[in-house]
């Protein structure tokens, strides 16, 4: 099954979609739990931790550091970038805006 | 505060955090302590005039303000300044409040909003200019996150109330939010602590963002209520706590002797 959890902030998308997740870890399920929020959280939710949470370094990143040459495929990325949650469960940040860029 | 004495705020923080709560009752407080206030709303979900007690039109005004040039550029239409584009296509909140919108999500997205979206942006970007603006409060409503912010959405403000509640995505939001903020500008910070329910939470924030709070505004039922009934809280529940708070948060921000 592939999931999109969507609605207004606060409402509380990241605590269904990392609850959900390591529920479906525990009934067996490989479960990929992705975090395409420009202000990623899904961590926390998970239970990765706070400060570990903010530390992980996203896909874009990966990208801009030119990493693209040597992971040509969607698993390299989830290998490469992503990280081990509770539950088995395998977390991959999509991007995080951290610098003033107009335009 | 700015040479002029005027208050220019922008509202920061992460989703739920209460920017728009905090944003609606500031501006019409200090509209109805006689100052001229224009309330932006740069979010394109609803927000901010619920929180205003205003009527917006769903169709926003500032697609008549915005031009699309050969270039596949758009413009604002010749002869119109931000004056002008306030005059003639903000809508009328109570109190006197003048909200100028960006233009919100429609089911096609955002697609036949754009031209009401880039000419938001220009607007926004010439509120410095001596066009008859000097003396006007303003208060910025940012979407949640700190995008905007790295996409320069907050020109006319020399100050950021950062709205955190004591939760660490909140405040982990908003120390993104202000490391992005602090470049290229210098826009000074201040902290509202916002669905406070004890000290400890307070001081927790304080102590992870390294600021004190200017405003501690409490959890409050009231305001909940409010805003599950879609009114303004300021009308809503005029002498709840949180309303109470936000007053107190005017008044420091008219005292003007801030330090950044």
């Amino acid at each position: 099954m592939k999931i999109v959890v969507a609605g207004k902030g606060g409402v509380g998308k990241t605590t269904v979609a990392g609850t959900l997740a390591r529920a479906l870890a525990r009934d067996g399920h490989r479960v990929l739990a992705l975090d395409a929020d420009a202000n990623p959280m899904l961590g926390i939710s998970l239970g990765v931790g706070p400060e570990e949470t903010d530390a992980l370094v996203s896909v874009r990143q990966g990208l801009d550091d030119g990493v693209t040459e040597h992971e040509p495929t969607l698993e390299g990325f989830v290998d490469r970038f992503g990280t081990d949650a509770p539950d088995g469960v395998r977390l991959v940040v999509a991007s995080r805006i951290d610098k003033f860029d107009p335009g | 505060m700015s040479e002029r004495g005027a208050i220019r705020v922008a509202v920061a923080g992460k989703g739920g955090a209460g920017k728009s709560t905090v944003a609606g009752t500031l501006a019409r407080v200090l509209a109805r302590r006689g100052h001229r206030v224009l309330a932006l709303d740069s979010d394109t979900l609803p927000g901010l005039a619920l929180s205003l007690g205003a009527t917006a039109p769903t169709e926003p005004p500032l697609l008549a303000a915005a031009q699309k040039g050969e270039d596949g550029h758009w413009r604002l239409r010749k002869g119109i300044g931000p004056m002008r584009a306030i005059e003639r296509y903000s809508v009328l909140a109570p109190d006197g409040v003048r909200l100028l919108q960006v233009g919100k999500h429609t089911d096609d997205g955002l697609k036949p909003v754009m031209g009401a979206v880039n000419a938001f942006y220009k607007v926004i970007h010439r509120l410095g200019e001596p066009a008859g603006l000097d003396r006007w409060a303003i208060v910025g409503d940012l979407p949640a996150g700190p995008r905007q912010l790295a996409y320069d959405w907050a020109p006319y403000a020399d100050r950021l109330l950062l709205v955190v509640e004591p939760t660490w995505q909140s405040m982990l939001t908003a120390r993104r939010i202000a490391r992005i903020a602090g470049t290229p500008r210098q826009v000074a910070m201040s902290l509202v602590v916002n669905k406070a329910s004890g000290q400890d939470g307070v001081a927790r924030v304080e102590a992870f963002l390294g600021m004190p709070a200017l405003a501690v505004v409490p959890a409050d039922d009231a305001v909940a209520q409010a805003e599950r009934g879609g009114a303004a809280p300021i009308d809503a529940a005029p002498g709840s706590a949180a309303v109470l708070a936000i007053e107190r948060l005017a008044d420091a921000l008219q005292a003007g002797s801030l330090t950044a």
